[in-house]
Parts: C-alpha cells; structure tokens; sequence
C-alpha cells in the first residue's frame, strides 16, 4: 500500500480544545508511590518527578483518553500507540501546587502503515502553567491510531 | 562532564507488574494490557502485562537525574519503539553529544535485555551551578 487516496480522509479534528476545567495538583503522597514506583526515591524539596508533564497534562485535559479518540472517530478499544513525546520545561513540577492545562489537537493525518495497512497519526500539544498564567511545560504528543477496519474494508473489495 | 561521556546506567532489574497499577491509578488508565495478562493474550500481545509508556521514559529520566545532580531536565524529545513487559530486565542511559551555555545536550535511551530498543531520543539538561555561582537550583 503505498497512498490513501482509496480510503476516505480522516475526520477534520485540527483545533480542537483539549484544555481542562479544574487545575491539577500532584499530591505528595501519590508522587512518593509513582517516585518509588520506578526505583527512585521522591524529592525532599516538594520536586514532583519530571514525568509528572505527562500524567498532569493527561489526566488534567478536558477530556479523557478515550474522549480523545472519539474526537478522531477511533474507538479505544482499537489500541491507541504512544508514537513520540516532546516536552520543555520552564520551571520544575512542585507537588501541592495548581496546574492549570490548556492544549488542542494539533492535526490528525491519515497514513499507509506496515503493520496495519492504514493509521491515523494523531499530534496534540498540552500546557501546564500556573493559575496566574506564568508558563511551566510544553508538550507535544504523537498517538499512532491503527485503522484496521479501514485496512480490511479495502482488502475486500 | 565532556562531549562523549557516556553516562551511567540506570536499570531496573525486574519490570514490577505491581508498579503498573500504581501507573494506572495515576495516569487514570483502566486499560487492560497494563493489569490483566489474560486481557494481553487476548489482543495477541503475548502473556506478561505490558508497561505503560510513560513509566518507560521515567527510567531515563532517573538516569538524567543521577547523572547531571544538581541539575534540571530542559527539555525531552522521545519516540517509543517497543513495549517493556513484566519481567523485563531494563536499562536506561545516554551519552553527551553538546554542552553549551551552561547546558548539556545528550543522546538518551531505554534498551530491554531480551529485545534491544524501547525509547530513543534526545535530552537537554541544565548544569547545576558552580559552587560559589549562587545557590538556586535551577
């Protein structure tokens, strides 16, 4: 398969708001479990662990995992993939302290793959600052969406 | 720290299935692969649950954090090309390809033992400050 010209596009997803509604706060206690979770001991000084970009932004977006894929018409149940992650600091996560999210879909391009006949790549930027609006992350994702359906529904025919 | 030096390791002998659930709860993610080794082998994805993503990169950012002491990660840039499952004998490290501006620029991954690459990618750390710089963390 070297094109997706047969297949219909994708659904036009780009701008979509992915900011949350409530401010997201990673507690000590729940830092220490994850800290430990993987080998490490927390931080004395209230550092949360820097993958805490990814958790905060995820958990604390408007919407759900899942929510997410049915912006892109994909059912989650389908096996979303984490395909790449980018994310600047500009100060460090501090356990106890409000994060407000704000982020949007980026776009949502529809691809030939190997391993699926068809995907759909999903990029989306999420943002944690402070309530008064002073900036802390900037992440990008990217999701590889497997379009199996849409694979064997051209197989067929 | 000098252009070249690779940094030490930081591996995680046995990947805990008991730390997944810890994951779940934190990233509010019920999915299944995580939890469930029969939800595994009815997707066709082996028999041992599989880590989530983010737990992966959180061993490379452990590696950085022992390395540069004292320092601050800038920024990441990471793919993810495999999964780590239970079981799995993981190692993170990295080696120094720039330093510039009071900041290190490296080369960063996560290998398992059985299958080889499970994350690459590129880190910019920011060195602590000389003794004698001042006394923020940065």
């Amino acid at each position: 398969m070297s094109d997706t010209s047969a297949f219909p596009p994708p659904p036009d997803v780009a701008g979509a708001s992915l900011s949350g509604t409530e401010p997201y706060v990673i507690t000590a206690e729940e830092n220490a479990a994850l800290c430990r979770s993987t080998g490490v001991e927390p931080d004395a000084d209230g550092q949360a662990h820097p993958i805490y970009y990814y958790i905060a932004t995820q958990v604390g977006m408007g919407v759900t995992v899942a929510g997410m894929c049915e912006i892109c018409e994909f059912d989650i149940e389908e096996g979303p993939m984490m395909g790449q992650s980018s994310v600047t600091f500009e100060r460090p996560l501090m356990t106890g302290q409000p994060y407000v999210v704000t982020g949007q879909i980026l776009d949502l391009t529809r691809k030939p793959s190997r391993a699926f006949g068809v995907m759909d790549l999903l990029n989306y930027e999420l943002r944690l600052s402070l309530p008064d609006g002073t900036p802390v992350v900037a992440s990008r994702n990217s999701w590889a969406l497997p379009r199996r359906e849409l694979a064997k529904q051209e197989t067929a025919k | 720290m000098n252009i070249g030096d690779i940094l030490p390791p930081f591996r995680i002998a046995s990947v805990d299935p008991e730390a997944m659930k810890t994951w779940a709860v934190a990233l509010h993610d019920p999915n299944a692969i995580h939890l469930d080794r029969a939800a595994v082998a009815a997707k066709g994805l082996g028999d041992r649950v599989i880590n989530q993503g983010p737990a992966n990169l959180a061993y490379i950012i452990n590696m950085l954090r022992a390395a540069f002491p004292g320092g601050a990660i800038r920024s990441l840039d990471v793919r993810y090309v495999d999964n780590v499952f239970e079981g799995d004998d993981v190692s993170a490290g990295g080696t120094v390809t720039a330093i510039e501006g009071g900041q290190a620029t490296c080369d960063v991954w996560l290998r398992a033992v059985e299958r080889d690459l499970v994350i690459k990618g590129m880190a910019v750390v920011t060195l602590a400050e000389a003794p004698g710089d001042g006394d923020q963390r940065a």
